[in-house]
């Protein structure tokens, strides 16, 4: 039997259709339908100058706001072989791991309901709250920030800012590890997600799986290795695990909180004085640039004419994560609800995964599948 | 006497379904910020559960896309009256940025469906977004239910 789950269902935040193919309770394999949010950005963005378009590159994706825009204004400032000053690229690192955070929470809260523990996903949900403060402290807006500009950033950083966004993030590990504790000895959560919605490394390498999914599964890839800001100046492990079930998952998610926390410290105690924006002659020519948003890997390629984009194409993680996780995460799960728990883990985002819709009737492609 | 006890359930039950029709994710976050202890949705008789059949308000986000035209009608008529149709964001009333040359949505929401309230911010922060709900639905679905009757 084929049972569709959405577009708009309770267990669902944003519009997809979910077809799971079932014999009885257990879910043999899954499809996805997209094409409910597909804006056409990249259309609306050619002829015009990067002024207008930064803020439709922001508005692709909702949660991951902040990564679109710095991989925007690292594109173009590639293209004119231009580097943001350096306290420009500290206070970047900063709003990025805290979108990380807030992103983090809100992906873990999601699974939280899924499984129906409520009392995780609120408790997940109120440390969420002491992050957006500190981004509404820095930069002025809770989600869509409008930051970054090409060649820096657009505001500075007070001390006292600083001081109180440390303050929050002390309040956010203060409960960590019990939260983490709650979820990790929790014989029933164990039962819920220990060995459910499994994918091995081949699997995920299969599925070109990217971020916390892929580096649940084994896949030692972390962009913020080679990133220039963070490979110059900070210290950083990625952190990976074997299992690939959801509670590595969770649990992978999980320890990043630490992580990015630990990386806004070191951002904020080696802060350097200067500039935060210098002045950029936008060159012509194509390039491409690659950054780790919260879901993975997010993928500009531009080709400029003057000041103007000629062409731009974006790749986001979540559309490899939500077909890897039709393909082999939803496969042979043992009950629908841990399938709708399974989805909740592979961190879907739509509204990203909705770049362009082609479909070559002859061959039978979707967009999705052109990257293989 | 009944349609008092009437007026009293329908203001202190409100049930909410979430259609995002095609936007950027950013109100969709907001909503689910009001879940969160520090708003706490549910203390004011507030149900979030996305489910169009059960709902008394639609809250709507999002640019109206090429799917959304048709079924965004579809779904206004499985929810029961009484019924209340607020916009979260600027993309249900305006397009927002994505209303260019080139995009391919159809905004506002109010060709399709009769709104009720509108909700400006990209996006509105969830005290707004709450505050409206609570100014606009409760009289007006208990006075929008005495008219059906």
């Amino acid at each position: 039997m084929i049972l569709p789950i959405g577009p708009i269902h309770p267990g669902l935040k944003e519009p997809l259709r979910l077809k799971l193919k079932t014999k009885g309770e257990k879910v043999l394999n899954a499809e996805i339908d997209y094409g409910y949010v597909h804006r056409g950005i990249e259309k609306i963005m050619e002829g015009k100058p990067w002024q207008k378009c930064i803020y439709l590159a922001e508005r692709i994706c909702g949660i991951c706001s902040y990564e679109h825009t710095q991989t925007f204004a690292e594109t173009i400032e590639k293209i004119s072989n231009v580097r943001a000053p350096l306290r420009a690229q500290f206070l970047r690192v900063i709003t990025a791991e805290l979108d990380r955070l807030q992103s983090h929470h809100l992906a873990n809260s999601t699974y939280f309901k899924a499984m129906e523990h409520e009392t995780l996903f609120m408790y997940m949900l109120s440390q969420r709250e002491h992050i957006m403060d500190a981004i509404e402290l820095l930069t002025g807006n809770r989600v869509n920030m409008g930051w970054n500009v090409v060649g820096g950033v657009r505001m500075d950083a007070k001390g006292t800012h600083l001081k109180q966004i440390l303050e929050k993030l002390e309040a956010v590990e203060e409960n960590h590890d019990r939260y983490v504790g709650i979820f990790e000895n929790g014989p029933l959560v164990g039962l819920r997600s220990k060995k459910v919605g499994r994918m091995t490394k081949e699997e995920a390498l299969k599925g070109r799986a990217v971020g916390p999914i892929g580096r649940a599964s084994g896949l030692k890839h972390d962009l913020r290795e080679i990133h220039h800001t963070y490979h110059d100046n900070f210290e950083f492990k990625p952190i990976w695990r074997k299992k690939g079930d959801n509670f590595a998952r969770t649990m992978n998610r999980f320890d990043e909180i630490p992580q990015s926390i630990d990386l806004i410290r070191q951002a904020i105690e080696n802060m350097p004085e200067g500039d935060i924006r210098t002045d950029v002659e936008i060159g012509s020519g194509y390039d491409e640039w690659r950054n780790e948003a919260p879901r993975g890997e997010v993928l500009y390629m531009i080709e400029t004419n003057g000041n103007l984009i000629k062409h731009i194409s974006v790749r986001t993680p979540s559309i490899m994560n939500i077909d890897s996780c039709a393909k082999y995460m939803l496969k042979d799960v043992a009950t629908v609800s841990d399938a709708v728990a399974t989805y909740a883990t592979s961190d879907p985002c739509i509204a990203c995964a909705e770049r362009v819709a082609i479909l070559d009737v002859d061959k039978g492609y979707k967009t999705y599948e052109l990257f293989k | 006497m009944f349609q008092f006890l009437k007026d009293i359930v329908r203001k202190s039950s409100i049930h909410v379904c979430i259609i995002n029709c095609g936007g950027c994710n950013g109100c969709d976050v907001e909503l689910v910020a009001l879940f969160s202890p520090r708003y706490d949705i549910e203390q004011y008789g507030i149900y979030i559960h996305n489910n169009p059949r059960e709902a008394d308000v639609l809250l709507v986000t999002g640019a109206v896309t090429e799917q959304w035209v048709d079924n965004i009608k579809r779904i206004y008529t499985k929810v029961p009256e009484p019924k209340i149709v607020a916009c979260v964001g600027n993309c249900p009333i305006s397009g927002d940025v994505f209303n260019q040359e080139g995009g391919t949505v159809h905004a506002p929401v109010s060709n399709f469906i009769p709104v009720a309230a509108e909700i400006s911010g990209c996006p509105p922060r969830p005290s707004e977004i709450l505050e409206a709900i609570l100014t606009v639905a409760p009289n007006a679905i208990a006075s929008r239910g005495r008219e059906k009757e």
